[in-house]
């Protein structure tokens, strides 16, 4: 590791919190903003993530579920979006509801670069650790690129946010906003030598994202969504099949990881025609 | 306060909660949450003599009220465990249970001596239950003749306590049971989990790469304790429940069965102080009905329904 471009930090700083739910929001298509009171605070790094579960589930959900962080501090923050019984338990939770929080967990993001021009790629709920990362950057005085897709106008939450720390170009895949197709359509364009590229969002878009920047030499670093019973290398339920053989654990080297360590499965250049 | 202490065999443990293989790590990942060395005791992740990366993903998924595991027993080896983990164990004065895996007796044999010369092994808890793997695994456990036989061989290889995982498959079980108290087992542990399926009706495909993996959590609860509740009346040695267990409620359940001791498993991946709060639950409920943790074990045995 060179001095200039230090990992996240380790993640043995965790703690398991039983906290109350302060506010939840609902934004666009079934996104949801959940803050918790955390009044000691709950410090992480842009990239680093939470197991999170209300006391209330029971049995149902049994395991809590992975969600990155939007902020850290004493009023952390996860977006949400609905897939499934969790994240629908999660969006239709009261304030006051208290919720076994354990984190901040993982690796965030390395860097990013002094040298390089930062260009963040996120697809819908993809944009949580990005926004982070780029509100991390603006209060260093460096305003990022970013490319933000989503589905429709109603996928992209938080866009406004992320327009005031960074010079946005959004696609929709229908032209509800912005430019009609995908970020890969934009991404191109944007990439120069000298960017440096973190990207979120579902892992047919990271793949491609990953293929472009490889194409061009750049380096770039995604964050990998894997099932998770734990979030902190108990399990063994995460791993990611490395370029060096074996297996990469997303919650201990990850989530965010260097894309040339991961062999991506299947390979990148067969995933658009799955 | 009443006495928390249980003995399983020449063993005493601080009180009756320890955790369950696989899902405690090689204990220090849960340090940051509470003092480990308030439990019983810990199983650490199946070891094997040489480290193993595991099955490919998806390894693990959940369902009704438990989950489905397919890791491989990916683990660092028996000797990074020894030179990286113990030592910190050690210190910290954590009762450890050493779980252990391979493919032959002579494997085993050879990971039993190497354990028995490390101070800060408690105990060793073979692993002859386990569903995930193409050899070694369930297939010595559902056997009695083999079963005995990696028993005896690994009696003859320690002076630690042993103690060996029952899988919940075998076609006779207590032959299984018997045959591993007759070879000097000094304790059994049970259950192991239940192999199942899961499929993904919107992608049309299995969930597990490795098509079936081992059930887990509270779904597999009454069937551990009836498991449990049959090897109290077929053998003499204690017996040490697993299958389920989130609280102090559900552990009394498998004590009043006559199980000497439990471990909790899944539970610690819903809640990281799930094991330490099962062991003060059992606590105060001891403390409440005035009775000793020996006054509970097999008590269901003998008081009549209700
Ligand atoms: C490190 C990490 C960070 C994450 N951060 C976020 C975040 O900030 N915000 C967020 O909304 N999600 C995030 N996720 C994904 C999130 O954990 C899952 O969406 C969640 O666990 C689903 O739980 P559920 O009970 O709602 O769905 P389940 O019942 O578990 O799944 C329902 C169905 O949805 C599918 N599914 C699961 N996850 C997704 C998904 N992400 N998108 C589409 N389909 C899915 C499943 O395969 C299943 O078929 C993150 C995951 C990881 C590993
Ligand atoms: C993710 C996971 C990994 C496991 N790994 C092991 C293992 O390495 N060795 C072993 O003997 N049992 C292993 N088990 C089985 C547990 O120790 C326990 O017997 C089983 O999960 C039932 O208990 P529970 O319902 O409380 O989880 C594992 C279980 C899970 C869920
Ligand atoms: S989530 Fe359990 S090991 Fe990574």
């Amino acid at each position: 590791m060179t001095p200039s471009h230090p990992p996240s930090a380790p993640s043995n700083q965790y703690r398991h919190l039983r906290v109350p739910l302060l506010r939840r929001e609902s934004v666009g298509n079934a996104y949801h903003v959940l803050s918790f009171e955390v009044p000691d605070g709950l410090p992480a790094d842009p990239g680093q993530f939470v197991m999170v579960r209300a006391t209330t589930w029971g049995n149902s959900p049994l395991l809590p579920r992975p969600m990155s962080l939007l902020t850290g501090g004493t009023t952390p923050e996860i977006l949400l979006k609905v897939v499934g019984e969790g994240t629908l338990r999660m969006g239709r939770a009261e304030p006051g509801e208290l919720f076994s929080l354990t984190g901040p967990l993982g690796r965030g993001w390395r860097g990013p670069h002094p040298a390089r021009q930062p260009l963040l790629v996120a697809g819908g709920v993809g944009i949580a650790p990005l926004l982070f990362l780029a509100r991390e950057l603006a209060s260093s005085g460096r305003r990022p690129l970013a490319i933000y897709g989503g589905r429709t106008s109603r996928d992209l939450p938080f866009s406004d946010d992320l327009e005031e720390v960074a010079e946005v170009h959004i696609t929709t895949e229908d032209g509800s906003r912005g430019l009609r197709g995908r970020v890969t359509d934009v991404l191109d364009d944007l990439l120069t030598p000298e960017s440096e590229v973190f990207t979120c969002g579902p892992d047919r878009m990271m793949a491609a994202v990953a293929d472009a920047t490889f194409a061009r030499d750049v380096p770039c670093q995604v964050s990998l969504e894997a099932p998770m019973a734990c979030g902190f290398g108990v399990c063994l339920g995460c791993p990611v099949p490395a370029v060096s053989g074996g297996y990469l654990y997303a919650c201990q080297e990850g989530p965010c990881l260097d894309a040339r360590r991961i062999a991506w499965y299947p390979p990148t250049s067969q995933r658009g025609a799955r | 306060m009443t006495h928390q202490a249980v003995r399983v065999g020449s063993l005493t443990l601080k009180n009756p909660v320890l955790t369950a293989s696989g899902t405690f790590g090689y204990g220090l990942e849960f340090a940051p949450f509470f003092d480990i060395e308030d439990l019983g005791g810990i199983c650490t992740k199946g070891l094997s003599l040489a480290p193993r990366p595991g099955n490919p993903p998806p390894r693990i998924c959940e369902t009704p009220a438990g989950m489905l595991n397919a890791i491989g027993l990916a683990n660092v080896g028996v000797e990074a465990f020894c030179t990286e983990k113990l030592p910190l164990l050690r210190e910290r004065g954590v009762t450890v249970i050493a779980n252990i895996f391979a493919s032959s007796i002579d494997d085993f044999v050879t990971l039993a001596n190497r354990l028995d010369r490390e101070p800060g092994i408690h105990a060793i808890e073979l692993n002859v239950s386990c569903p995930n793997v193409k050899t070694g695994g369930i297939e010595f456990g559902r056997d009695p003749h083999l079963s005995g036989e990696v028993t005896a061989a690994v009696r003859a290889a320690t002076r630690l306590p042993l103690w060996v995982k029952m899988s919940p498959e075998a076609a006779d079980l207590a032959a299984v049971a018997r045959a591993c108290q007759d070879a000097g087992a000094d304790a059994l542990t049970a259950i192991n989990t239940i192999r199942g399926m899961a499929i993904d009706p919107e992608r049309m495909c299995v969930r597990l790469a490795n098509r079936t993996g081992g059930l887990s959590g509270p779904a597999i609860r009454p069937i551990a304790l009836r498991i449990v509740w049959d090897l109290v009346g077929l053998v003499d040695i204690p017996v040490i429940a697993i299958g389920g267990i989130a609280t102090a409620a559900d552990a009394l359940q498998f004590l009043l069965a006559g199980a000497h001791a439990v471990q909790v498993g899944t539970a610690s991946f819903s809640d990281p102080v799930a094991p330490l709060t099962v062991a003060q639950g059992i606590r105060a409920f001891c403390e409440h009905r005035g009775l000793s943790i020996d006054d509970l074990i097999g008590r269901a045995r003998t008081s009549a329904t209700s």
